[in-house]
């Protein structure tokens, strides 16, 4: 999920120097944000203890 | 058939139809003082360089705790990078455009939302990160850098461009960035945005290294999978 995550946010950056369609840069840019949401959630297992 | 021929609804269907035509028409077009060259079109234009520079630094420095360290990204540690990379392409946005000539409010205003939603999805890890290692006692993970941890050092990064967003906002009117057309002004924009893409390319290949075939990143990584892996180790559950 790491490499495919990195790698559409490559694919978008080169988009931006190409002056790609803005549609298709937000798009891409914004699935990135959620797979990288979505891999936060996933790699969040337990609750966070803080009783001190 | 005239507006006055129809019902009351038809009618104010037909007005919010005419204004939310304008409203989009007029969205995308440069005010009169857009493309002006100002103090401020400069400093904003400048301002993008450094937010963009600015993660590549800490992007270097990142790699060179890894490289030369020999410390391994946890996966929180590369969510983190993710979400500067994701601030940073609305700074790339905003050059690129300005660059071509093409920036208008409304893409201006784009490009400093998509960094300011990516600096605070970067900011979540980050607090989660710090709140796993706030009980006392607890030493944190990695080395710390100049007396933070680098999930601290994030957290700040992002508030520092939430901040920039916010202030950039605010003079929007005035500071929409404008592009040198020629000389010295231009090579350094190339070259700052050279060295972004370059160490996002090099994160590519890091990352292919340290997950390898697996789905996802251990959550304590201290080889890079790809080459265990490739020796005839067992490739991690999930992958």
């Amino acid at each position: 999920m790491d490499i495919i995550i990195l790698v559409l946010l490559f694919i978008t950056a080169l988009l931006i120097l190409k002056g790609a369609k803005r549609g298709l840069i937000l798009s891409l840019w914004v699935l990135s944000l959620i797979l990288m949401l979505g891999l936060f959630r996933y790699h969040v297992t337990s609750a966070l203890d803080l009783s001190f | 058939m005239s507006a006055t021929d129809n019902t009351p609804e038809q009618a104010v269907e037909a007005v919010e139809n005419d204004v939310a035509a304008t409203v989009s028409a007029v969205a995308d077009i440069p005010p009169a003082d857009a493309g002006e060259k100002t103090i401020w079109s400069s400093l904003s234009f400048w301002g993008a360089h450094l937010w963009v520079l600015g993660y590549a630094g800490v992007l270097s420095g990142a790699f060179t705790i890894q490289f030369a360290m020999g410390e391994f990204p946890c996966p929180l540690c590369m969510l983190q990078r993710y979400g500067m990379i994701l601030s940073t392409l609305g700074a790339l946005w905003i050059i690129m455009q300005a660059r071509r000539g093409t920036l208008t409010p409304t893409r201006y205003m784009q490009g400093l939302g998509m960094g300011a939603l990516g600096a605070m999805a970067g900011a979540l890890v980050s607090v989660r990160q710090i709140l796993l290692h706030i009980k006392p006692g607890d030493p944190g993970y990695g080395a710390p850098v100049l007396g933070l941890h680098l999930y601290s050092w994030a957290l700040i990064t992002f508030y520092i461009v939430v901040l920039y967003v916010a202030v950039a906002a605010m003079v929007s009117p005035r500071g929409i960035p404008v592009a040198p057309t020629g000389g010295a002004g231009r090579a350094i924009s190339t070259i700052v945005v050279a060295i972004f893409l370059i160490l996002l390319a090099a994160n590519v290949i890091a990352i292919i290294f340290l997950e390898g075939f697996a789905w996802v990143l251990p959550d304590d990584p201290i080889s890079y999978g790809l080459i265990d892996q490739l020796q005839g180790q067992p490739i991690p559950s999930g992958g």
